[in-house]
């Protein structure tokens, strides 16, 4: 019985180490652009698409490339692996996940969060009387 | 009084009408007199009326367009078809509470009935009939009627007359002159959910979800009766029946997210994938060691714990998905829906949690004490290890679901987990289920006798090697996916084994093999497709065959569908095989929408996602956005944008709807060189039409400009802007290049596995719930001639 137990108790914390373990590991920081850079890590990073800076798609390497400015502000380039994320245009922000090469931010993940479309406001109201 | 504040009111009545029924079930319970039995079924069918009614009222106002409501005008609009329109029903929150109680509700009818056979309905009933009524409040808090004008008093309230002319107005105040505005047209349903997987995923995942209810209904009565062994009897068929529901919702998403939503695989560890696949994992751990408490007593506490379990789970998936605490982590994206719906969903997860746990802790010390007596080698311990490590997928996968609630707590601010998370936990538990659902099926209960057990093992492990030896000549894998390799197949063949011999003896008892067929079939189809696939980007331009992966891909142009939609067509071309692809992009006001196509052989599918459209690459375009007085550099000069020019006479033509014309002038400044360029919009009452100018440069090339549209400000008019495109000069060194379409082209082997997997598991699970249901029957007889 007391073997069971202690071998029962084991795979538990073993189970349990393991799933932390990669949680913590998973789990990519948010951070500004600086700090991205300076530790070199991944990193998940909040802004704004810069509109008025040159956006452009590689069609030969599906790399998509934009600036983005942060919210301390630092506008960088970032290139994306892959194509036009969707709902980029009227994204209020975005978030970049990915790490610095060469003072360049290479994504491989980009989620956009969108304002009103379908939450509903004021202005689409007043649009649609 | 409106339609609306009719449904508002039933709802209600509803809620009222459910709890009265679970507090006279109580009573029933309480005092086991039938007294009260007569108002208990009276209130719970009221409930269901009511709800019906409301549902039917609510169906009515969509299907008539009634945009006065603030729910309908979010999410409907006039030129949906009917079958998008129907599930406009459920495309929000409210609607999907709706939806969800409705299904409850029904279901409760059907329990009722059953529950009064097997001698449960008063406790039964009220535990069911008290989760009706916390899914009603919801309703009665975030109320599906509410009227446009709640939402945005400020914006559509007016006091005064009604100006002619105007139709769709409520008045609110007769007396007093006080009227709403509402809209005539809705914002219509997110492309996104506009298929016909929207028409029939949703139900199916909230039938599952209402289903789910009762095995917890059952626990909780057995536990009030102080029955600790029967109530599994009466509830397992409801369980397998909530297994296979959900099991085959979760599928149907995922075909969704393969099919059209272009997600390239079925399975994204999405939040709300996660949410429903928790649950379900709880519920077929359950099923699993019920088992072994109808052979031997044991697993009397374990068999509450995870039916209160994957109930509460149901509750705490949806505070997830619903409550907004996941913000911004996910490419969902979920609507805040207000701090009502935060803290009443809280409440629930509070509320049924400790009924169940609580009452569980009450009642635990009398519990039968049913002692070990299963040797490792025993089909009780392969059950338990079975459920165990199925109970820890579902607690690392609400964990990393929970990432952002976790690093809240932790680090002040939210993040998501990646993929990866999942992927590395689950996989080695993935590995021991799949084993153990073949391992299991060889074992005799209680004890296996080494000799029968080696017999046993060694055509499924002789088959396995095999198949796993034919798969790796395909490519090696890790050691990990080799192990999930083998043991799926080695699942599969020992299932079919003793399904075999179970099949020559009573065909009906063969369910369980043929789900765990089902899930191994399936568990192949992944490792094959998702592990074998090749993939490549493919540039395709116009007309231009490309060979890529072994076809031969020709771009042949586009075509527009329905609405803002295009396709594009692919020829794809193999030795004598011709098909077509045509994958397609939904250009909507201010984003892309990419669907992909397939093409399903029977050892594969070739699936085409597209990835986006460059127009003929001729000379290059830029374009400009200027301010009024604004300088800006492009080419090997500045352009300036000095005023509109319009005039008196051509605003006075606008005015009277007459066709008038807007000038833009510009200033190009090259050196020491300064040259005027106008550029005309014309508008005739049939859209804008601009006319270009060219400015010839220094070094002699050209550059041509052109208006692309005007950016009025309305408030403060030196603000407006003019959006510019100039088409640089040709340079004789860049290729030319006609219209070309960009595709992720990619061929996911075996993949009809995963179907065929689908449909086993759920025959499998359709002849279990005929089985446990006609012992339950059995058992009733049983009880009612005691």
């Amino acid at each position: 019985m007391n073997v069971k137990v202690v071998v029962g108790v084991v795979v538990v914390v073993v189970g349990i180490v393991i799933g932390a373990v990669n949680f913590l590991e998973s789990n990519v920081e948010y951070m500004d652009f600086a700090t991205a850079e300076r530790t070199n890590k991944r990193a998940q990073v909040k802004g704004v698409w810069v509109q008025e800076q040159p956006t452009s798609f590689d069609a030969e390497n599906v790399k998509f490339t934009f600036y983005m400015r942060d919210d301390s502000d630092r506008t960088v380039k970032v290139v994306l692996d892959g194509a036009k994320p969707n709902n980029f245009e009227i994204a209020e922000s975005i978030v970049a996940k990915g790490r610095f090469v060469d003072g360049e931010f290479h994504a491989t993940e980009i989620l956009t969060k969108c304002p009103s479309k379908y939450d509903g406001d004021a202005e689409a109201v007043k649009k649609s009387l | 009084m409106l339609l609306g504040q009719v449904g508002a009111l039933v709802i209600k009545l509803a809620f009222l009408a459910a709890l009265a029924a679970a507090f006279c079930y109580y009573q029933v319970h309480r005092t086991g007199s039938t007294r009260w039995l007569p108002f208990s079924r009276g209130g719970y069918h009221l409930a269901t009326l009511s709800l019906m009614t409301s549902s039917a009222l609510f169906l009515y106002l969509i299907l008539t367009h009634q945009f006065q409501y603030t729910y309908i005008w979010n999410y409907s609009s006039t030129d949906l078809p009917l079958s998008l329109l129907l599930s406009t029903f459920y495309a929000g929150q409210e609607g999907s509470f709706m939806l969800w109680a409705l299904f409850t509700s029904l279901i409760g009818v059907f329990l009722m009935q059953y529950s009064t056979e097997n001698d449960y309905e008063p406790q039964v009933m009220s535990v069911y009939s008290l989760i009706l009524g916390f899914l009603l409040l919801m309703l009665v808090v975030k109320n599906p009627f509410t009227f446009i004008w709640e939402t945005f008093p400020n914006d559509l309230i007016q006091t005064g007359p009604v100006p002619a002319g105007i139709t769709n107005y409520f008045m609110l105040d007769t007396a007093k002159n006080i009227w709403a505005r509402y809209p005539v047209e809705g914002k219509g349903l997110n492309p996104l959910l506009q298929n016909y997987w929207m028409v029939i995923h949703p139900p199916i995942l909230f039938i599952g979800f209402s289903a789910m209810a009762v095995p917890y209904a059952h626990a909780v009565a057995g536990l009030m009766k102080r029955d600790y062994n029967s109530w599994i009897r009466v509830a397992t068929p409801w369980s397998v029946f909530g297994a296979m529901v959900l099991g085959t919702g979760i599928i149907l998403g995922g075909y969704w997210a393969y099919e059209t939503l272009g997600w390239g695989g079925f399975w994204g560890w999405d939040p709300v994938e996660n949410s429903s696949l928790v649950p379900w994992l709880l519920c077929v751990a359950s099923i699993h060691t019920t088992l072994t408490q109808r052979k031997s007593g044991a697993f009397v506490k374990t068999n509450f714990v995870l039916s209160i379990l994957t109930f509460v789970t149901v509750l705490y998936s949806t505070f997830l998905t619903r409550s907004g605490v996941l913000g911004d982590t996910s490419v969902h994206s979920f609507v805040d829906p207000g701090m009502w719906v935060y803290w009443l969903l809280l409440a629930c997860i509070a509320l049924f949690g400790t009924i169940g746990f609580g009452l569980l802790f009450f009642r635990v010390k009398e519990m039968p004490k049913v002692p070990v007596e299963h040797s490792f080698v025993s089909r009780e311990f392969a059950l338990f290890l079975g459920a165990f490590a199925l109970s820890f997928m579902a607690l690392f996968v609400i964990i990393g679901t929970s990432s952002p609630i976790i690093t809240t707590i932790l680090k002040g601010k939210a993040s998501a987990v990646e993929i990866m998370y999942y992927v590395r936990t689950n996989l080695p538990l993935g590995i021991v289920v799949t084993l153990l659902s073949g391992l299991g099926q060889l074992l005799w209960w209680h004890h296996s006798k080494a000799g029968s057990l080696l017999k046993s093992l060694m055509w499924p492990t002789i088959l396995s090697v095999l198949l796993t030896g034919l798969i790796l000549l395909m490519g090696w894998e890790e050691i990990e996916i080799l192990l999930f390799m083998f043991c799926s197949a080695f699942s599969l063949f020992a299932n079919l084994q003793v399904g075999y011999g179970i099949y020559r003896g009573n065909p009906k008892f063969v369910g369980g093999s043929i789900a765990h067929i089902g899930i191994a079939v399936m568990c192949l189809g992944f490792i094959t497709s998702e592990r074998y696939d090749d993939k490549a980007t493919v540039t395709l331009e116009k007309n231009k065959p490309v060979p890529a992966l072994g076809y031969t891909l020709t771009y042949t142009g586009y075509r527009p569908l329905e609405r803002d939609r295009f396709a594009f067509d692919i020829e794809v071309v193999r030795g004598n095989l011709k098909k077509k692809v045509a994958p397609s992009m939904h250009f909507s006001e201010q984003s892309t929408l990419r669907h992909p196509d397939l093409i399903n052989f029977l050892s594969k599918d070739f699936y085409v996602s597209p990835v986006s459209i460059e127009q003929a690459a001729g000379p290059k375009e830029e374009t400009l956005i200027l301010q009024k007085g604004e300088e800006r550099p492009i080419g090997g000069f500045n352009v300036k944008f000095r005023e509109f020019d319009f005039n008196a006479f051509e605003r006075g033509a606008m005015l009277e709807g007459r066709s008038f014309v807007i000038n833009v002038n510009l200033d190009i400044l090259e050196g020491k060189r300064k040259s005027a360029l106008i550029l005309t919009m014309t508008n005739s009452g049939e859209g804008p039409v601009f006319t270009p100018a060219s400015y010839t440069a220094a070094n002699g090339s050209v550059y041509e400009f052109n208006l692309v549209r005007i950016l009025p400000d309305r408030e403060d008019r030196l603000k407006s802007r003019v959006e510019l495109s100039v088409k640089m000069p040709e340079e004789p060194s860049a290729p030319k290049r006609d219209e070309t379409l960009v595709v992720e082209a990619s061929i996911k082997p075996m993949i009809n596995l995963v179907w065929v997997g689908t449909v086993t598991f759920i025959v499998g699970f359709a002849l279990t719930i005929l089985r446990r249901a006609e012992e339950a029957k059995v058992h009733a007889k049983k009880w009612r001639q005691e």
